[in-house]
């Protein structure tokens, strides 16, 4: 195993080399590596990755980790199982 | 829709305190959290605190956690366990999940988000092998579970939860092999940096882990000598022979509730990056929404528990629970604490970062 | 075993084992203590794989421990990607390695 197979996104199993790839292609925020590579779209939602990520697209491009926001947040922010909101009224 | 004064989510140091402060002035608190038992990361805090007398020094955070408890209990505080917040609507209104089965939707007059820290992740060949954990996770199993991670432990990170982690790691019975430091010093606690290396423990600084390895676990890892700008050095590789590698290289906010209430943020990295911007008072800019502990910047248990009786004074204050006098006679009370708290060595560093974020301003948005 | 016996500051453990409950793991039991979380009844036990991943089959445990990095996850009494370090144990709960994103009712669909 090299240093780039190393994973990034545990869930997903993203390595080091998929996600400069698609930085090298372009894809320099948080959000659009998520969206290219599917780092941070695993179970955890990108809590593990997420700020790595930033940290590797910062390195490679000389963005400041500043301006590099975290993935975008969605409800539900926790798992649930769908059946749950069956007949929901208030929701 | 079901409807309380001051709902404050989680239940840690910060939590508590809040839900304590808000209720003890005549709020109707409700306190959420998403475990099964209240107290947060408290409870396995079993080292006594620093600072003077007045901010608890010389008392365990375990015994912290339990008069918190009581005094919850005490002031009839109403708890929700096992109630996990999934997101934040039209400002006011929390969507609720409780016991993964059943959904409820509440409205606040005021939030208190005390939401804690996540650890941060160190990415290195083989760290998906079981063995491999944050230091929080083995702490949480030797001292909240009672259960060994691991006989023989490699700690990566020499700061304060390195440092303290590993000298409960060696009262729990296990073995510390080495204790490895990325920079050229180490940087935890003198008293726990003190204690490990008595106990023999050998610290590596300008040194990483290079690698982990093992079949289905782990039991071996490489650590590597690095230079001035983070690069390997040639021929300075060291086996350990190691089933359990601890990562302590600190902590983020979680801020996900904030995000989804529209809060405005501000980059700390002092404090652990994005940081919901917040004043004094601890309130964001939404005017019924405030924060406290880890969530508004990561420092200690100690910090947590004022900022969440800042917050807990302020949001019963703003419902006019509190006369003005009282209330700035307590929240000067609260600020000395916190400044004594965020003095020293390691404290003046959070209060610069902290001052930065009050300084920086914030536009309040009338909430709905 | 890994359990902490004796600690200088949090005491010894009650030996009292009354109170166990009995988990299947795999189809093998173990008598564990009665409201601790899965993973520490496992780890206990020097049980350290919980799961293979989906992608390339490796192994993987406790990684957060509280609840953050779903790195624990297992099939549970049937029901797949269940956050073993914050899910506490249950007498006669059957709990499985799990294999990639896990199947409803547990491997061969028996719930």
């Amino acid at each position: 195993m090299t240093d780039k197979d190393v994973f990034i996104c545990r869930c997903e199993e993203i390595t080091l080399a998929e996600i400069e790839q698609a930085i090298d292609e372009g894809f320099v925020t948080v959000n659009d590596v998520k969206r290219r590579t599917r780092a941070g779209m695993g179970l955890c939602q990108g809590r593990t990755c997420g700020k790595q990520i930033a940290r590797i697209i910062a390195q490679k491009t000389g963005i400041p980790l500043e301006s590099l926001l975290p993935g975008t947040t969605r409800s539900p922010v926790r798992t649930e199982k769908m059946e749950i909101f069956k007949g929901e009224q208030d929701v | 829709m079901e409807k309380r004064e001051v709902v404050v989510i989680g239940a840690g140091p910060a939590g508590l305190s809040a839900a304590i402060e808000a209720a003890s002035a005549g709020c109707r608190v409700l306190l959420i959290d998403e475990n099964s038992k209240p107290g947060g990361q408290l409870f396995k805090q079993i080292h006594k605190f620093f600072g003077s007398k007045e901010h608890r020094a010389g008392t365990r955070g375990i015994n912290i956690g339990k008069e918190l408890l009581e005094e919850a209990e005490r002031l009839k505080i109403e708890v929700w366990l096992n109630s996990e917040v999934c997101g934040i609507f039209e400002q006011r209104k929390i969507w609720i999940v409780k016991d993964k089965k059943k959904t409820i939707l509440l409205e606040a007059d005021r939030i208190i988000l005390a939401t804690g820290a996540s650890e941060n992740a160190v990415s290195f060949p083989g760290w998906h092998l079981p063995g491999v954990m944050g230091a929080g996770a083995a702490q949480t199993m030797i001292n909240i579970h009672r259960v060994l991670p691991g006989k023989r432990v490699l700690m990566i990170g020499s700061g304060n939860v390195g440092v303290i982690v590993s000298y409960q790691l060696l009262q729990a019975g296990a073995e510390v092999v080495a204790v490895v430091e990325g920079a050229p010093r180490l940087g935890g606690y003198g008293v726990h940096t003190a204690k490990i290396r008595r106990a023999g423990v050998p610290f590596y600084v300008s040194h990483t882990v290079a690698s982990a390895e093992g079949s289905d676990k782990v039991e071996k890892a490489t650590i590597v000598q690095i230079d001035s700008s983070w690069k390997p050095v040639y021929n300075t590789e060291i086996e350990l022979e190691v089933d359990t590698i601890c990562i302590a290289a600190g902590l983020t906010p979680l801020a996900e509730l904030a995000y989804l209430a529209g809060c405005e943020f501000t980059f700390t990295p002092a404090l652990g990056g994005h940081v919901p911007w917040h004043n004094r008072q601890m309130r964001t800019n939404l005017e019924h929404l405030y924060i406290a502990g880890d969530i508004s910047g990561v420092e200690e248990a100690s910090t947590a528990m004022e900022e969440g009786r800042m917050a807990g004074l302020q949001a019963a204050a703003s419902l006019g629970y509190i006369i003005e006098d009282r209330k700035m006679e307590k929240e000067k009370l609260i600020q000395a604490r916190l400044d004594g708290l965020r003095s020293g060595f390691f404290g003046e560093k959070r209060m610069n970062a902290k001052n930065a974020i009050f300084s920086a301003g914030g536009s309040c948005h009338e909430s709905k | 075993m890994f359990r902490i016996k004796h600690h200088p500051i949090l005491g010894d453990v009650d030996e009292n084992k009354e109170d166990d409950v009995l988990i299947y793991v795999d189809g093998k039991e173990y008598n564990v203590r009665r409201g601790e979380m899965i993973a520490a009844a496992l780890m206990a036990n020097g049980i350290r794989v919980f799961r293979k991943t989906i992608k390339h089959n490796l192994p993987r445990g406790i990684f957060c421990g509280i609840g953050r990095c779903t790195d624990c996850v297992m099939t549970v009494n049937g029901i797949p990607n269940v956050r073993t370090c914050v899910t506490p144990v249950e007498d006669g709960m059957k709990i499985e390695t799990q294999k990639g994103s896990g199947e409803w009712g547990g491997l061969g669909g028996k719930a």
